[in-house]
């Protein structure tokens, strides 16, 4: 009986035979993947693959057992064994994560500019480090491909698109007055400062379901979640002065900023091509103001407010004096609320928003009164769902009341559209190489009384680790300018269709990019008004007009970026043409816009010096020659511009004064001093030709940033 | 008699049994822990830290209630989202930490400060994986986490260790540098001496890093 106890003892630390267990690990193509942790579940046994993915371990197990192979990037393998019996050497195949160098994206007509995306091709602090674009979000933007420079006016002209055609959007809602007011001849800059934003994305066509009205493009910007407490900020340039706050707690933030401009003392420095009476004088005010009530729930509310002041002699070929005065005042305020959230382990995200603008400009052209009015509320809501193997499908649906109305020669029109739409998208992965979008877009719009439904489709197919090609495809509706709209109602949507066609490839912090499109115009409006082409662009069109008008748009544009041959040098290149005609407001015959230029080039350099804290920036932008209007040519349209050149510098240096951290500016921009001609005007007898150019010919610009705070931690790319 | 013998002698095995398991998780865990201290910190080895990774992974997976298995897998995690050569895998290792601290939270139950700690940790060597991209947000994030686990105990000394190292790092330009560093080490150091680990497996680390860095200030 001793005896009995005497084993039994023995036996508890159970030394029973040990088995071996060997095999191998690898991947789905049998390539070893060595560092796999191979191992019985709930037992402390196990191993780790060598340098050829073998595997060898002892159990004393020797019963049924789990045995589980991990690899940081694929997925578990799991598989029962009977202990009981020999077991044979293994081979696991594992198979791998989805992650951005084995899963295909969406990219064809998307260029984006984002904090999240490594692979973003352009990130958001691009906007302001780049010469050339002075911290404008559009002004970065026309240096993509498929977009053109149009010197003499703002907007996104994207692929033989007007600038009317690209709508800018805010964390989905659309931005009725994303730039300030427009001047004759002088681009107008944005209203939103870059650093606002997390995300840029810039479609060049062929974009989602979940936009519309913009026959062109859209411009996405996200703001920001995040929630900084960089405290007291000071900005001073040339041309105004600024207070930026900024408080945070564990789950609120507040950001005020409050400016006061005016462009009086830069153009004492600079000299300019416009006769200003009044210089460009403008204050203003935001707020911006982001809760989370829940884990993911986040409110975000953003309000701006901002009027300005000017003055100018502008040419006018009618006149007596060949030119008029003109007296702009402006209120702009812009307000958006958005709330995200998700439910259900992120099964379930809701985005909404309700947005309200509000524009007024008070308007004298010699006295007579050309007073502007719009207001814009809008509310949106976005479900999305998430499938098995990162399917989601979204439903969403928007409602605009929009009102406007328009002093003409002192006479008052008004205009009223309640417009509502709603739209369903799928992304769907056949496998991981190959994705699918397709998505449908209905709206009615009830100043014109009628209703549209436009199919998009977007495919993207990996052809190797870092390259893909993807194909974009899609109907796009847009309400005819609400010029037209004042005294015809029963006109239709315009429309475009987009075919495109994109391959690319980024590796190593090196990106490849050519895409090529195909765009067909219909129902465009035409105006007829039994007189000759007037080539002013400000009138109104008093004409009668239909949907008759058609056009195309074709060509393609390359875009190379490389961050890593040369250390702290970051340049690229692009390269856009387009060719296009269009039958369409008062032309007589199928001719190029004359917004359109065929070739655009920009070349884009930054060089960061580590010991000076230095960032170096020089662009050189050509564009190519627009047709004009020379009423002396029988040939409509036929006339060319020279091409615009220019090149700017731009420095910025870091600096800490006695704890605060300060950044420096300056840029110079069209250095070589270039005599840029944008187009041509000619007065009504036709014989008196007089070109039309940038506000100033070569100018500079200088400012700092003052942030009074120990917090504030600034890198490289933070200016 | 027999009867009283042998209740006793199965009592014994019993306990004895539960004794022998609880010595091996302390001692697999002491094994896991000497191998992490025997690490070179100056050029650690990936392939022992994945060794290393693997092991803590496995014992995780074989004790399901205690959290310092999980801890230290993430642990080592984030030194191997630290030496890893490209960005991929430096993120593959530190969302993989990631999971197993939000693991570790889920069995520890109740907050707790070691684990907050390493949150920070994590988004310290996430940083400075791309920091050009990422220092906004993980630098928020490395402070609420530091936050946090100061809310839970302010004598933890890692908290000061890792303040201390952020400055460390920060050029002078950017506020920070060894001068602004220093009195953070040595407010570190000093929470280093006092500090006493709950038992010989619970977290102690960085008072080498500490000292290291400390002696480079001078």
């Amino acid at each position: 009986m001793k005896l009995f106890y005497c084993l039994l003892l023995f036996v508890t630390p159970a030394v029973f035979a040990q088995k071996s267990i060997q095999g191998k690990v690898t991947d789905h193509r049998g390539n070893a993947l060595p560092g796999a942790n191979v191992f019985l579940k709930g037992t402390y046994d196990g191993g780790t693959t060598d340098a050829n993915g073998v595997f060898v371990f002892l159990t004393a197990e020797s019963d049924t057992a789990t045995m589980a192979a991990s690899y940081v990037g694929f997925e578990v393998f799991e598989k029962k064994l009977n202990l009981k019996e020999s077991i044979p050497v293994m081979t696991i195949k594992l198979e791998e994560l989805a992650n951005e160098l084995n899963t295909v994206v969406i990219t064809a007509g998307a260029f984006e500019a984002s904090d999240e995306k490594r692979m973003a091709m352009l990130k958001p602090l691009d906007i302001v480090t780049t010469a050339g674009a002075a911290a404008d979000i559009t002004g970065a933007m026309q240096f993509l491909p498929g977009a053109q420079r149009v010197g003499e006016q703002e907007g996104l002209f994207v692929r033989g698109g007007s600038g009317q055609e690209t709508k800018i959007v805010i964390d989905g809602m659309i931005v009725q007055n994303p730039f300030f007011s427009s001047l004759p001849d002088v681009q107008s800059r944005g209203r939103f400062n870059p650093f606002m934003f997390k995300g840029t994305s810039f479609s060049t066509g062929g974009y989602s379901a979940q936009y519309g009205q913009a026959l062109s493009s859209v411009l996405l910007l996200n703001t920001t979640d995040k929630i900084s407490n960089n405290g007291l900020g000071i900005s001073l340039n040339l041309a105004n002065a600024g207070l930026n706050y900024d408080y945070a707690n564990k789950n609120q933030s507040v950001s005020a900023v409050v400016y006061y401009g005016n462009l009086r003392p830069l153009f004492k420095l600079v000299k300019q091509n416009v006769e200003w009476l009044h210089a460009p004088e403008f204050k203003g005010t935001s707020l911006t103001y982001r809760w989370k009530p829940t884990k993911n729930g986040v409110l975000k509310v953003y309000g701006m407010y901002s009027d300005s002041h000017l003055s100018m002699n502008s040419k006018d070929p009618s006149s007596d004096t060949g030119e008029m005065r003109l007296v702009l005042k402006n209120n702009n305020a812009f307000t958006t609320s958005t709330y995200t959230d998700s439910w259900a382990d992120g099964r379930w995200t809701l985005n909404s928003g309700l947005s309200y603008s509000r524009n007024k400009d008070n308007m004298t052209w010699d006295g007579v009164n050309f007073d502007r009015f719009d207001e814009r509320t809008q509310a949106r809501i976005v479900l999305t769902r998430l499938l098995t193997g990162n399917n989601t499908i979204l439903f969403g649906a928007e409602a605009h009341a929009i009102n406007i109305g328009n002093g003409i020669d002192g006479k008052m029109y008004r205009l009223k559209d309640r417009y509502t739409a709603a739209f369903v998208e799928s992304e769907i992965y056949i496998t991981r190489a190959l994705a699918g979008r397709i998505g449908v877009r209905s709206e009615y719009s009830s100043v014109i009384g009628r209703a549209n439904v436009a199919p998009r489709l977007s495919f993207a197919y990996k052809t190797g680790r870092y390259s893909q090609i993807s194909l974009a495809a899609g109907q796009f509706y847009q309400n005819p300018d609400y010029r037209y709209l004042y005294l015809n109602k029963s006109l239709k949507y315009e429309r475009a269709d987009h075919l495109i066609l994109n391959y690319q490839i980024i590796k190593n912090q090196r990106t490849f990019r050519v895409e090529t499109f195909y765009k067909n115009y219909a129902q465009l409006v035409r105006e007829f008004t039994g007189q000759r082409f007037d080539a002013d662009p400000y009138r109104f069109p008093w004409g009668a007009t239909n949907n008759g008008g058609d056009g195309y748009a074709r060509g393609f544009d390359f875009f190379w970026r490389d961050q890593k041959s040369i250390k702290n040098l970051d340049y690229w290149v692009t390269y856009s043409f387009v060719d296009s005609k269009r039958l369409f407001q008062q032309y007589e015959q199928s001719a190029t816009p004359i917004f359109i230029s065929n070739h655009n080039i920009s070349l884009i350099t930054k060089k960061w010096f580590e010991k000076a804290k230095t960032n170096l920036s020089a662009t050189y932008a050509f564009t190519s020659g627009r047709p004009y209007y020379n009423p002396n040519n029988d040939e409509f349209l036929k006339d060319r511009t020279p091409a615009v050149h220019n090149v700017s510098i731009q420095a910025s240096k870091l600096q800490s004064i006695k704890g605060n951290l300060v950044i420096f500016y300056a840029t110079v921009d069209n250095i070589l001093n270039t005599r840029n001609v944008f187009t041509y005007r000619y007065t009504p007898d036709g014989k008196t030709r007089y070109a039309v150019g940038p506000q100033s010919y070569r100018s500079f610009f200088v400012g700092m940033q003052i942030m009074l705070s120990k917090k504030a931690k600034v890198e490289k790319d933070d200016f | 008699m027999k009867r009283l013998f042998t209740f006793a002698l199965l009592f014994v095995l019993a306990t004895g049994m539960v004794w022998a398991q609880n010595e091996k998780y302390t001692k697999a865990m002491g094994d896991g822990i000497n191998a992490l201290l025997a690490i070179d910190r100056s050029k650690p080895d990936p392939k022992a830290l994945v060794e290393i990774a693997n092991r803590f992974e496995r014992i995780a997976a074989a004790e399901p209630k205690e959290w310092l298995p999980k801890y230290y897998a993430a642990y080592a995690n984030v030194l191997l989202g630290f030496v890893a050569p490209t960005l991929t895998e430096k993120d593959q290792y530190l969302d993989k930490a990631n999971a197993l601290l939000k693991d570790a939270e889920g069995v520890a139950g109740k907050p707790n400060d070691e684990i907050e700690v390493l949150k920070a940790y994590q988004s310290q060597i996430h940083l400075a994986a791309d920091p050009m991209n990422r220092w906004q947000t993980d630098g928020e994030k490395f402070q609420g986490f530091l936050q946090a686990a100061k809310s839970i105990n302010a004598e933890n000394p890692r908290i000061y260790y890792l303040e201390a190292s952020s400055a460390f790092f920060t050029p002078e330009e950017y506020g920070g540098g060894k001068k602004v560093a220093k009195p953070m080490l040595e407010k570190a150091q000093q929470k280093f001496t006092a500090f006493k680990p709950e038992s010989g497996i619970h977290p102690d680390w960085g008072k080498m890093e500490t000292e290291w860095m400390l002696s480079q200030t001078n």
